[in-house]
């Protein structure tokens, strides 16, 4: 489809924008990370100042790369890729723009209330109430228009991708909802309506359930649409990809009890949490195997598509976190392992080496085909996807390491049974890994804002020789 | 044995209407994805769902309608 058809068929503002936003805060998300993570290795970068402080910015970095780095590729290949499949423009113009600037707003609500120290204090949701409410309609304005989206398109069937995004739709607006509910004792202070363990329960049903239909049903989403796109040959098996969506819809709600093991939550629960967690190994294998076999007869393209090295890469580090989870769920390894820095190692091996990996490489994709012209430096392409590779490996082996260290001079005690570190001993132990910590995030930082600056070349780009314009000008004449 | 069946022993009497409305609905639920499964890889089913795989790579003639069932 040439340029002019697309700009008339479709609605590609929005989507720039989304795009270009997203790698934006990319960046920003991972400075964050990288900072917080020195402050670990290097405790004077706090600065004495709170706003610094590691408990004030590490909400800040998990909201800036879930909420808005995430969410604004989900917005941006949701909206891209339900025109394209559907064959429709979206329902509302409108209405993406809505979605477009409310997600936005939310985001600088969040970098100005976090440092402040304004919290609900509830992990991935600690956004106070007004801007939680904030959240609930701009993500609705978002699922009505895929939705609407949807009823108008020109095929009979709902291809794949679609039923992943609608599903992470439908959870995260239940979840969202019921996590948040709270009783407002001022603008800026609320308490949770749960108390005590049900309040643990509920959080980390929304916590678990965060990472399965947001980090994974979403992008999965990406993944069923952008790997057959980049690699220009149909997905291996679509009944798979069928089994896939339903396994993960009815597998996942069950596991968030699994990051409450030893703790006040009925032990069966716990046991429950971990028996659905090992049963997910197999849909979550079943469609890593789907994507990469995409590529069966075709392997030869790795060696030149970058930007399908990104797709398969991710698809690796999403095989190997599916396995990670779930053993790290079983009681016997989550004795070892829970309130260690092998949990941080197995987020990230599932945020960088997963969800950032398989979004940069859909955001590779579309940037082309959303400014109609070259990417600026496919060197660039190529040196970022060594960078991004690199880091996030340094950065997983060094919480491993460090994690099962943790665990181990934790639990041991001596022949007259008491323990034989001190909690001081483990932490100093920790240094030379949370410094590698540190290494890693700051070499896949170097790879993002080496993306940031090719984007923007490329934008410049299309300025420049005029694509972008040629398009747009001859649509509107038209 | 004695330790499994107490393992697994339950006090029906004490369940409360909301216990049964959550055991029902997901055994309901279950039972609906087994079926789902059954159809998704009944050999006779295969030809009709793999090729809607072609899809992402059809997109031009989407509007014809001619490989995605268009309307």
């Amino acid at each position: 489809m040439d340029a002019v058809t697309a700009e008339q068929k479709y609605n590609f503002d929005v989507v720039r924008w989304f795009v270009v936003m997203a790698v934006v805060y990319l960046v920003v998300g991972a400075l964050v990370g990288v900072y917080i993570a020195s402050e670990l290795a290097w405790p004077f970068l706090n600065f004495d100042s709170p706003y610094l402080s590691f408990g004030r910015l590490r909400p800040l970095h998990t909201n800036a790369v879930i909420f808005a780095f995430g969410g604004c590729v989900l917005m941006a290949t949701a909206f891209y890729s339900v025109q394209r499949t559907c064959g429709v423009r979206l329902w509302s113009d409108k209405m993406a723009w809505f979605t477009f600037w409310g997600w936005n707003l939310i985001i600088v609500s969040a970098v100005l209330t976090l440092p402040l120290g304004i919290t609900q204090g509830k992990e991935y949701a600690e956004l106070e109430w007004p801007i939680d409410i904030a959240i609930a309609v701009v993500w609705l304005s978002y699922f009505f228009n895929f939705v609407m989206t949807i009823a108008n398109r020109k095929t009979s069937h709902i291809y794949v991708s679609n039923w992943f995004f609608l599903g992470m739709m439908v959870m995260i607006t239940y979840l969202h909802v019921v996590n948040s509910l709270a009783i407002p004792v001022g603008l800026f202070k609320s308490y949770s309506i749960f108390a005590s363990v049900q309040d643990a329960m509920i959080q980390w049903w929304w916590g678990h359930n965060a990472v399965g239909f947001y980090l994974t049903a979403g992008f999965l989403g990406i993944m069923y649409y952008f790997v057959p796109k980049q690699a220009n040959r149909p997905v291996y098996s679509y009944r798979l990809s069928v089994i896939h969506f339903w396994a993960l819809m009815f597998g996942y709600v069950w596991l968030g009890a699994h990051h409450l093991q030893y703790t006040a939550l009925p032990d069966w629960t716990g046991s429950l949490g971990a028996a659905v967690s090992l049963a997910m190994i197999i849909p979550s294998w079943g469609g890593a195997v789907n994507g990469m076999m995409t590529l069966s007869g075709a392997w030869d393209k790795l060696r030149t598509d970058y930007v399908l090295r990104f797709l398969i890469m991710s698809l690796a580090f999403y095989a190997m976190s599916t396995f990670e989870g779930p053993v790290m769920s079983i009681k016997t390894v989550n004795a070892l392992s829970h309130y260690t820095d092998w949990t941080i190692g197995h987020v990230h091996s599932g945020a960088l080496g997963w969800v950032a990996l398989v979004a940069v490489g859909a955001i590779y994709h579309m940037i082309p085909r959303i400014f109609h012209t070259e990417i600026f430096s496919v060197k660039l392409v190529n040196i970022h996807f060594w960078t991004a590779t690199i880091g996030t490996v340094i950065y997983i082996v060094a919480m491993w390491v460090s994690g099962i260290m943790q665990g181990l001079m934790w639990r041991a005690y001596d022949e007259y049974g008491t323990l034989a570190y001190t909690f001081a001993e483990s932490v100093e132990a920790m240094h030379p890994y949370y410094a590698m910590r540190s290494v890693g995030g700051a070499i896949f930082l170097l790879g993002a804002v080496i993306m940031l600056v090719n984007v923007i070349m490329t934008v410049l780009k299309s300025v420049s020789d005029g694509s972008l314009r040629s398009a747009r000008t001859a649509t509107a004449s038209a | 044995m004695s330790s499994l069946k107490e393992y697994f022993s339950t006090d029906w009497g004490a369940m409360t209407v909301t216990d049964w409305v959550g055991t029902i609905l997901t055994v309901v639920i279950f039972l609906l994805m087994v079926g789902l499964y059954v159809y998704a890889l009944r050999p006779k089913n295969r030809e009709k769902l793999e090729s809607k795989r072609f899809i992402p790579l059809d997109e031009d003639r989407i509007e014809s309608g001619e490989d995605n069932g268009g309307k």
